[in-house]
């Protein structure tokens, strides 16, 4: 199946020789690693297809889907509706998970106020994001076609709603390579209450399996197994690896089969991992300054937590990196839902965009805040569920920011009828959004495909999408 | 994955014939850059031309001109379109952005010079057997062997004997051969020794686990249902199925038939009915408020796709939004195939244990037992209970009211099948929604009507017995009565109160993550409504009244008219149930009564009849009755109450049952395949390429399935050969498993693929026979060593002139270490289970959480086969090796190497469990330093060391003595490091 060319070069050169450190250096060097290293020149020819403005995508998946209602997206007008329902014309058909169509309005919990320069319109539950507004590009008009959370957070990361394709990071490190030295090149974390989705959003789908993502754990070992077991000590462990290597170094020499040479490699890799991946996890080198600007503290997993463990890997040349932040879904009490998730990630999504600026990294590196779909204008209330003061999932319009590598920030871009019910200007769908990251990428979404079963698939899919050109900068 | 058809593979077929192969170079250009507009479908075609058929390839396209003039390149516009440079011109078009190479343009004008001729796709004929190209051999060798002279290479050496049994052992039974089983074959000095070890592991147990995990990427087994909960599932027993008919050598065609329609044999055993769970396999958005035929619809999807990769070799997901742009698969064709598969129910099968008779005549005699002795019970005895049986009628008598039973004239719902049945209940069937509404309309008209009884009940058909349609997210075979209304045209009557059996069910959410939060709100809202019936009357959708399922469950509530109401001749009944998820009725009776003090009395339907003096007294039965709610007897009562629920039932399993005739379903076509755009109606079919289906047989899943296996079927026999070679040798014939299709390479040996699928077909298509061809092959027996020279001129090993070096799926990886260890388990079958793993691997990031408890005992080393799938969050070391998910059907897994595998062999606590073991046994099996290096490197890799590994793993050993590492601790290291061997994890 899947040889990479470098152990193929290695085998006609290098055989003869045998493996020694020299012939292993270069190898690394190549990077012939899979996911850990997956050739730093691309593993596609051809990639870059244009000159990138990015090296890495930090996307904070506010799972669960925020209410845009009470942080983007101001509609005054719900509250003058408040208690009343939308008029069929306007609900046209559109299915819920929930609610009926007819249920009446609720107006916005909270209030907006005017921010920085671009005077972009942001509720008081986002302070620090407000702090940010000239760095980011808000999008009020995103769409997705999909009203529930499995298959929607699917769909935001594969293209595709049910599981089985390849994953947005995936997709990205198969297309671009790693230039991660000795960490995994794309990286999931999550650390809220579990994602609906769950291992298919980061799947590698039919891609080969070594572009999954690598999750990054909040108990046990960061990556699995990076821990020694006890009863080996270092110098063993050590040892054991030179062993192996020493043994599978003979058995190439007789058996000539070169993914033995990868297979050895990837044994100095794992050595690596064993000391990069604590290291990455350490924050006793980052200052306290730095710690309170994310609002992090260093041994508790938090979402803050991960945004900065985010930065030290955008630092080490991680590629793409997921952070799940679950427990936006609020069917009852939005107004509760969105402070407490707000308490929980406002400050540090403000503090990742001005750390990776004020460290120069920001122009390289592309930030994407959003959820996999919006909230209902409409009330959920349910007597036998409890519910009151909700609102139910909503795919016609939800609100998303994205800021640094090829991003134009302190803008806002389209826009929802008085109701925000639908979209009426500069419709965003989600293969919009997915072109416009790879676009950001170097990445021609149309000529990034794979093969399989009969068919040439893409992350965006065969319906037509465009990179949104005025989020570029 | 290679990409391209191997330099070799095309300079071969090109010394085979000096002639362009039009199936081999030709169609796939034509395939790759012209069908997509000039093919087979109607609405994508430009130009009125078509080029997959020679008539009108040959013939004139819109602009007048001739396509393609056999013989003469320069005459066909083909030609000139794609070595035109004007933008308007060229072919393909630029904006398909896929350029024509050189090289393609150059095959295309070479093969119309040469004439231009059609040649059918050769997957798409019946296989024939070619003569052996060399009689006296293995008719395997005789084919690769003439392959190989055409390529001037010649057969590599037999594999030295370790290696072999090494070899055979893991390929035909997943598991490693101990040291003694691997001296037994070694020191065999008779001709027959490696056919008696062949026939050894076929007879196997273990042969059957082995293959049936490679059957099962196919069918996608899981033990969760996917999506957002991934709530758990029961469908071992289909697994366990496969092993067993595996083992048995159940013919392939029989293996098909009843997977895809066992429940339609005549005769169907509880194994036929267990084997639809092949396509039970598909997932279940439990998800709040999903559209459950949205997601039927996605299993549907999936189930012809599955098919189409499993048995037939075709892409026919392709065809799901629009007619197949490569082969001559119609989109209305796509619909054709989930037709003859669509017309099945979904339910959960109870197999009876083989004394199930005995059982329930067991349990009815504890029945009859237990109610003979209850009036003894009595305090005071038999002679005691007469006179208060007397009193309870007297004060039971005045509460109890007539019924009407009534039967509706007409039954209309938004989905469910009602059906009347001879007792007055109505039995409802079929697809649900989460907003479905009954209207019930009744033609005889009634005077002074004071209340409606409704009496729901448990029924066998339905899910979890009913009495609902709750098949999903919510309880199970409960239902949710939202609202409850009387009309007579536009009149409504109004009721006014409302009374229930049943406790006021509380509200359950079932979602995992929302569930405490729900119930801690509930308990701050005293005021918070219940369930109940008055619910069903308020006009409020999100309450009413709720019966949960379950056996036995037998409960009613009666609602009264405000006032005594006549209803006249065609009045109805409108019942709506909605939920956010399907929660309809299953299985419920009308009836009314005149009496204005209606209640529901709890008591059944024929007591109650008695007491009102509407039937005739029953003495016996009123006793039981009495006895049944007297309070001296409560406990006796309850227990007896509670046997009456515990029915002897079989292991459940998930199964597919025929839609009866009065209910089938029709299947139409989606527009590009969206659930939202569903078109006309598409009656069952095959595509027009392939024979046909019989027509003196229903066009449904069990003529399907017989079709497939129909001699004259191309592809089925192929499609199976061609995955049993890719297990042994690591590719197939063809790389595509799933795909045998103009897409696909052309096979590297096309006679030898056909001749094993007449063979297979021939031997009455006995998996082991043909497994047993292939291993006893001389080509399956080389040495895989890659030389130089076969470096050089066969990288990829594509003409087999040695034997093949791949990595071991994750399974066999893991049951080998265990195996080295002596812990492995050979106990079959049974619910899945918990071998060691990090706890954060179900806990994190995962909504459907669940705790992984390790097992203990025996059922921690049990095979892989038999690890606990969860799909969200999959068992971390198979995913590690590339397992698959159960998520989708994999013909091909890849096979990747990556750090996380090393770092997954070197420090997982299962893989550390086993060194443990296997260094301790090593320090008992020898007391030497050599003997025990031996022990440990032959458990691993079967052969003994070589005097320089010997040196080597000692010096090791030395090293760690040195350090004062505990010996103990030695041999752990020594194992650990044995077990992470290259050779270890690999198909020698």
């Amino acid at each position: 199946m899947s040889r990479p060319n470098v152990t193929r070069r290695y085998f006609f050169q290098e055989c003869a020789l045998g493996v020694g450190k020299i012939a292993l250096a270069s190898l690394m060097a190549d990077g012939a690693l899979g996911r850990l290293a997956a050739a730093g020149s691309g593993q596609v020819s051809g990639l870059p297809h244009h000159a990138p403005k990015a090296k890495a995508v930090i996307h904070l998946f506010m799972a669960g889907a925020p209410s845009q209602l009470e942080l983007f997206d101001h509609k005054p007008e719900l509250a003058k509706l408040e208690g009343k329902p939308l008029p069929p014309s306007i609900i046209n058909g559109q299915r819920y998970a929930f609610i009926r169509p007819d249920a009446a309005v609720l107006g916005p919990r909270y209030k907006f106020a005017r921010h920085g320069q671009s005077g972009a319109e942001l509720s008081e539950m986002i302070p620090h994001i407000a702090s940010i507004a000239d760095d980011i590009a808000i999008v009020k008009s995103c769409r997705t076609t999909q009203f529930n959370h499995a298959p929607a957070q699917i769909y935001m990361n594969t293209g595709f709603s049910q599981p089985g394709r390849p994953s947005m990071g995936s997709w990205i490190t198969y297309g671009l390579g790693s230039e991660a030295k000795d960490l995994p090149s794309f990286v999931v974390m999550s650390t809220g209450a579990g994602i609906s989705g769950g291992a298919a959003c980061w799947s590698s789908g039919f891609l080969p399996s070594s572009y999954a993502g690598t999750r990054f754990r909040n108990t046990g070992d960061a990556i699995l197994n990076t821990g020694t077991p006890a009863g080996i000590d270092p110098a063993t462990q050590k040892d054991t690896i030179g062993l192996i290597n020493a043994m599978n170094d003979r058995r190439l020499r007789l058996d000539g089969d070169s993914e033995i040479a990868t297979r050895i490699a990837n044994y100095e890799m794992a050595y690596r991992l064993q000391t990069s991946a604590p290291d990455l996890m350490d924050l006793s080198t980052e200052s306290k300054e730095t710690l309170e600007l994310y609002g992090c503290d260093p041994k508790v997993p938090s979402f803050a937590r991960a945004c900065l463990l985010a930065r030290r890997m955008v630092e080490r040349g991680v590629r793409f990196i997921n952070i799940y932040n679950e427990g936006w879904d609020a069917h009852s009490d939005v107004a509760g839902n969105v402070r407490n998730n707000c308490a929980k990630t406002d400050k540090a999504s403000a503090a990742l965009v001005k750390d990776l600026k004020r460290r120069g990294l920001l122009d390289s590196t592309l930030v994407v805040w959003g959820g996999e779909f919006g909230r209902t204008p409409m009330v959920e209330s349910s007597v036998s569920l409890g519910r009151s003061q909700g609102r139910d999932h909503h795919p016609q319009a939800f609100s998303m920011w994205m800021a640094g590598g090829g991003i134009k920030g302190g803008q806002t871009i389209g826009a929802t009828d008085e109701m925000g019910f639908n979209i009426v200007q500069d419709e965003v769908r989600v293969p919009d959004l997915q072109a416009t990251i790879l676009h950001c990428l170097g990445i021609d979404h149309e000529r990034l495909t794979f093969r399989n079963a009969g068919l040439d698939f893409r992350l965006t899919g065969v319906e037509p999408c465009h990179v949104v050109k005025k989020l570029l900068a | 994955m290679s990409r391209l058809c191997s330099p070799l593979v095309l300079a071969l077929a090109a010394a085979a014939a000096s002639a362009v192969d039009f199936n081999r170079e030709v169609r796939p250009i034509l395939a790759q850059h012209c069908f997509a507009c000039h093919g087979m479908d109607e609405q994508a075609r430009k130009g009125k031309l078509r080029l997959d058929l020679a008539d009108s390839a040959h013939g004139k396209g819109k602009s007048g001109e001739l396509a393609i003039v056999p013989g003469q390149p320069d005459k066909s516009e083909v030609i000139h379109r794609i070595f035109s440079e004007d933008p308007d011109d060229i072919m393909p078009p630029p904006e398909a952005k896929k350029p024509m190479s050189a090289k393609d343009k150059a095959v295309l004008r070479a093969w119309i010079a040469e004439g231009g001729v059609y040649q059918p796709h050769w997957a798409f004929s019946a296989p024939k057997q070619a003569p052996l190209p060399q009689a006296g051999v293995h008719p395997i060798d005789a084919f690769v062997r003439a392959r190989l002279a055409q390529a001037g290479l010649k057969p590599s050496p037999e594999a030295d004997r370790f290696a072999l049994v090494r070899r055979v052992t893991l390929d035909l039974t997943g598991v490693p051969p101990t040291p003694e089983e691997a001296d037994a074959f070694v020191q065999d000095k008779s001709p027959e020794a490696y056919e008696k070890l062949v026939d050894r592991l076929l007879a196997s147990p273990r042969y059957g686990e082995r293959w049936a995990r490679r059957w099962l990427d196919l069918a996608r087994y899981a033990d969760t249902n996917g999506f957002e909960k991934d709530r758990p599932r029961t469908i071992w027993p289909y697994r366990d199925w496969v092993v067993k008919a595996i083992n048995a050598d159940l013919p392939y065609d029989q293996f098909g038939i009843k997977q895809l329609a066992g429940d339609l044999l005549p005769d169907a055993t509880p194994d036929d009915l267990i084997a639809t769970g092949f396509h039970r396999n598909t997932m279940l958005n439990e998800e709040g408020g999903a559209d459950p035929n949205e997601y039927r619809f996605y299993s549907m999807v999936d189930r012809v796709g599955a098919t189409g990769a499993a048995w037939m070799g075709l892409t026919m997901n392709c065809a799901q939004c629009h007619t197949h742009k490569y082969d001559p698969i119609l989109h209305t064709d796509y619909y054709g195939v989930m037709a003859l598969l669509n017309n099945a129910d979904e339910p959960t099968y109870h197999i009876p244990a083989p004394d199930h008779a005995k059982q329930v005549a067991e349990h009815a005699r504890k029945i009859a037992e237990a109610e003979a002795a209850l009036p003894g019970k009595f305090p005071g005895g038999v002679a005691a209970l007469d006179p208060k049986v007397d009193a309870w009628i007297a004060a039971e008598a005045p509460k109890a009211s007539k019924w009407e039973v009534l039967r509706p004239a007409k039954l209309q719902t938004t989905m469910p099948k009602l059906e009347v049945q001879p007792d007055g209940f109505i039995l409802g069937g079929g697809d649900s929604t989460k907003s479905d509404v009954y209207d019930l309309t009744f033609d005889r008209p009634l005077k002074g009507v004071t209340a409606i009884r409704l009496e729901v009940a448990d029924h066998p058909s339905l899910p979890n017995d009913g009495p609902g349609l709750t098949s999903y997210e919510g309880p199970l075979g409960g239902f949710f009565l939202s609202e409850l209304q009387a009309w007579h045209g536009d009149r409504r009557l109004e009721f006014g109160e409302a009374f229930a059996t049943n406790d006021e069910e509380e509200d359950r959410i079932s979602d995992a993550a929302a569930a405490p939060k729900a119930k801690a709100k509930a308990k701050g809202k005293a005021a918070r409504k219940k369930n109940n019936a008055s619910a069903a009357l308020d006009g409020e959708m999100s309450s009413g009244w709720q019966v949960l399922g379950g056996y036995g469950q037998r409960q009613t509530a009666v609602f009264r008219f405000a006032k005594p109401t006549d209803l006249p001749a065609g009045w109805t009944l409108k019942m709506l149930f909605e939920k956010h998820f399907s929660c309809s009725l299953g299985h419920f009776r009308l009836s009314v009564t005149t009496d204005e003090q209606a209640t529901a009395t709890g008591h059944p339907a024929a007591i109650e009849a008695m007491l009102a003096g509407a039937a005739p007294q029953d003495r016996d039965a009123l006793r039981m009755r009495f006895l049944e709610t007297a309070p001296e007897v409560a406990t006796h009562a309850k227990a007896l109450a509670a046997l009456r629920k515990r029915i002897p039932r079989g292991q459940p399993t998930l199964v597919m049952r025929e839609r009866p005739p009065s209910n089938p379903r029709t299947t139409v076509r989606y527009h590009r395949g969206e659930y939202l755009s569903p078109r006309e109606e598409v009656k069952p079919g095959v595509p027009a390429f392939l024979p046909g289906l019989p027509k003196d047989a229903p066009a449904d899943r069990l003529t399907f399935a017989r079709w497939l296996f129909a001699p004259e079927n191309p592809l089925t026999a192929r499609v199976a050969v061609n995955r049993q070679w890719q297990a042994f040798f690591g590719r197939g014939f063809v790389p595509t498993l799933e795909d045998l299709g103009y897409q696909s390479e052309a096979p590297t040996h096309p006679e030898l693929l056909d001749w094993l699928a007449v063979e297979f077909q021939r031997t009455g298509w006995s998996m082991k026979k043909l497994h047993r061809l292939i291993v006893t092959s001389a080509t399956y027996r080389q040495s895989s060593r890659v030389t130089p020279e076969l470096a050089e001129k066969d990288r990829e090993n594509l003409l087999l002139a040695r034997g093949s070096r791949f990595r071991l799926d994750a399974e066999v990886i893991r049951d080998g270490a265990l195996q080295a260890a002596g812990l492995l388990s050979f106990k079959m079958g049974g619910p899945g289970v918990y071998p060691p793993q990090p706890a954060s691997v179900t806990s994190e990031g995962t909504y459907g959480r669940i705790d992984w408890k390790p097992s203990e005992g025996e059922d921690r080393y049990r095979r892989s086969l038999y690890t606990f799938i969860k799909r969200t969050a999959p068992f971390a070391m198979a995913t590690t090796f590339d397992a698959p998910t159960g998520e989708a059907c994999i013909a091909r897994r890849d096979v990747s190497n990556s750090p996380l595998q090393a770092l997954t062999l070197l420090n997982d606590e299962m893989f550390m469990e086993a060194a443990r073991a296997l260094g301790a046994k090593a320090m008992a099996a020898a007391t030497d330093d050599a003997g025990r290096i031996t022990f440990i490197l032959r458990r691993c890799v079967t052969r003994p060391p070589a005097p320089d590994e010997l040196k080597t793993l000692q010096a090791f050993v030395d090293a760690q003595r040195a350090r004062k590492v505990a010996d103990k601790d030695v041999w752990t290291a020594l194992a650990r490091a044995a077990l992470n061997l290259d050779e270890s994890i690999v198909h020698p």
